[in-house]
């Protein structure tokens, strides 16, 4: 294998050199808080593991639903791992959601997206509602009592939602109640639009960061900061945690497979004490908090309205913090931020042992 | 002997080590990977099921042939009129085998290898007899399982 | 007398089963022990694997923070080339 002669035969035809200036003068800052760097790119590196991994369980999986809850069953006991691969995927999911947040609430109290960052938080917001809808519609696929009863919920709260609410169930829903429509409407979500928007999406976002640089928290500015290449220096580190990742996510996948429990059937009752995925426990625990009337309007609606105000709030935080885009210290939003990771910490606990 | 220079420089010892165990390392896993994304390569089934009308009607001394997974089975009637299920499948080295009823023995043509009725390897290279089913009839069907596998009906 | 009242016992058991239509649960792990013994131990192996890297990259970068402290990879700006 003559590397050489390939390299020639290639640079003739195009020349990367700027490609590769940009790439090799790429530096990344050194300081008190720079671990935070890397939630980043394990949230990456556990997406292209899910896809990679949901690619070959897509080979089986049949998203019908006479068929759905049994193709599964014959994944798990009859192919060779099918069982790992299975276990490897929700294990997978759990992970990239509990980094995701990690990276969100990393960039939201080091104050990453102040100016000129704003769109690399947008297109970051935009980027956890993909990946909750991936977890909700990933999860109705098994088909059995504890999904459908989940998902049921969590469709059933959009429905709450004032003047579109009813159009937003019903299309989440492809109809009225959770049926078989949903669970193919679900599959085409999971496996084709959502994996599509993630790619360009997560491009934008990827591409913005390289164009902007990596973000410094404002006491680490004033105080000074070395810089230290990203390649080879960083690279290496972040392969290196990729891989323990990589270990762990296996270690969960045979150690603790999920469940298989018994096959949906729209016209049963609700089991006992179901609950969402953990990710959404705090916006269940929420709902819960609010009585089912105030001041004569529908308590859920009133929840809804004012959980949606909270997060387009949160979505459109660059915007409202000026004094951060300044370069200034704000204790305010500082303790908003403390505020938003508090609730959902407690929210989430809460809901876990209630 | 102790050498006053290095063979390789540090940068060639440190690069062909990483590069030789991330090789090894992904190609352990890719395999299991692709395991499971190609399975039916060489798997065969724990058993089959056939229309028993199309079987059990055939001439006394004769086989016929049906699909057992990709590969051959065979079935025999004997010409006392006993029933049997056979893999048509030399144990040598994975040829068809061929009745030949004159000669009341299975006839392996890669290295002229022999099976006696019941088949048994008598002849040439076969160091094993030739796998045996289990055969059952359930109503209209012909049930041909692997031995030792427990038959699960679908529920049509 | 005794055998017949187990077998009648576990006939009535059996029985119940198929008639309540009491659902097996659906394994998700081999119980097969020979095969839980394989994966463990290609789980250890996998580790042993990801910690031989671990190693070979802490190695490669304390090489390359030498090599940046010495400057060898600096290169230099203005080279006089025969072009």
């Amino acid at each position: 294998m003559n590397f050489l002669k390939l390299k020639e035969w290639f640079s003739q035809r195009y020349d990367l050199s700027d490609i590769k200036k940009m790439a090799t003068g790429k530096l990344v800052p050194v300081h008190r808080f720079d671990f935070l760097y890397y939630t980043g790119g394990i949230t990456l590196f556990l997406f292209i593991l899910q896809f990679i991994v949901g690619i070959i369980l897509a080979f089986y999986y049949v998203p019908h639903p006479e068929h759905a809850y049994k193709s599964i069953i014959d994944i798990v006991t009859k192919l060779n791992m099918g069982w790992f691969f299975r276990s490897f995927h929700h294990w997978g999911a759990q992970l990239l959601m509990v980094f995701a947040f990690l990276h969100l609430f990393g960039t939201l109290l080091a104050k990453a997206y102040r100016k000129p960052r704003e769109f690399v938080w947008f297109t970051g917001f935009i980027l956890l509602g993909i990946s909750i809808f991936f977890g909700l519609s990933g999860y109705l696929l098994l088909w059995d009592e504890r999904a459908m009863a989940a998902v049921k919920i969590a469709t059933g709260g959009s429905g709450a939602f004032p003047f579109i609410g009813g159009f937003l169930k019903a299309f989440l829903r492809g109809g009225i109640d959770v049926t078989g429509d949903t669970l193919i409407r679900f599959y085409a979500f999971h496996v084709a639009i959502l994996p599509l928007l993630t790619v360009m999406i997560i491009g934008l976002h990827v591409l913005l960061v390289q164009y902007h640089g990596m973000s410094v928290p404002l006491s680490e500015e004033k105080k000074g900061y070395g810089q230290v290449p990203f390649f080879p220096n960083i690279f290496y580190k972040d392969l290196a945690l990729w891989l323990v990742v990589l270990g762990t996510t296996a270690t969960l996948a045979v150690f603790l497979p999920p469940e298989i429990g018994i096959k949906a059937d729209p016209l049963a009752p609700t089991p006992e004490n179901i609950k969402p995925e953990w990710f959404f426990l705090f916006l269940f625990q929420t709902l819960k908090m609010f009585p089912g009337e105030i001041l004569g309007l529908n308590g859920e609606t009133v929840a809804i309205v004012l959980i949606t105000l909270a997060i387009l709030f949160f979505f459109l935080l660059p915007l409202f913090d000026r004094k951060t885009s300044r370069g200034e210290k704000s204790p305010l939003f500082t303790w908003i931020g403390i505020g938003y990771f508090a609730y959902f910490i407690v929210m989430t606990l809460v809901g876990f042992w209630s | 002997m102790k050498l006053r220079y290095s063979l390789v420089s540090r940068r060639t010892f440190l690069n062909s080590l990483f590069g030789g165990w991330l090789i090894a390392f992904f190609s352990g896993s890719l395999y299991a990977l692709f395991k499971f994304a190609f399975p039916t390569l060489g798997k065969e089934p724990d058993f089959v099921i056939l229309k028993a009308e199309d079987f059990l009607h055939i001439d006394p001394n004769s086989t016929k042939p049906f699909a057992w997974g990709g590969k051959l089975g065979i079935f025999f009637k004997k010409a006392d009129g006993t029933i049997m299920a056979v893999k048509g499948v030399c144990s040598h080295m994975d040829c068809n085998v061929l009745y030949k009823p004159l000669e009341k023995k299975f006839y392996c043509a890669c290295h002229k290898g022999w099976f006696d009725e019941d088949g048994k390897n008598i002849a040439g290279p076969p160091p094993r007899p030739l796998e045996i089913f289990v055969h059952s009839i359930e109503g209209d069907k012909l049930i041909v399982a692997k031995k030792g596998v427990k038959v699960e009906l679908p529920k049509a | 007398m005794k055998r017949i009242m187990e077998t009648l016992t576990i006939f009535v058991i059996l029985l119940t089963t198929q008639l309540t239509g009491a659902a097996e649960k659906i394994e998700v792990f081999t119980t097969v022990r020979y095969d839980q013994y394989i994966i463990y131990e290609s789980l250890a192996l996998f580790w042993v694997g990801i910690a031989g890297l671990l190693i070979i990259i802490r190695m490669k970068l304390k090489e390359i923070e030498r090599v940046q402290k010495l400057r060898l990879d600096a290169t230099e700006e203005n080279v006089p080339s025969l072009e």
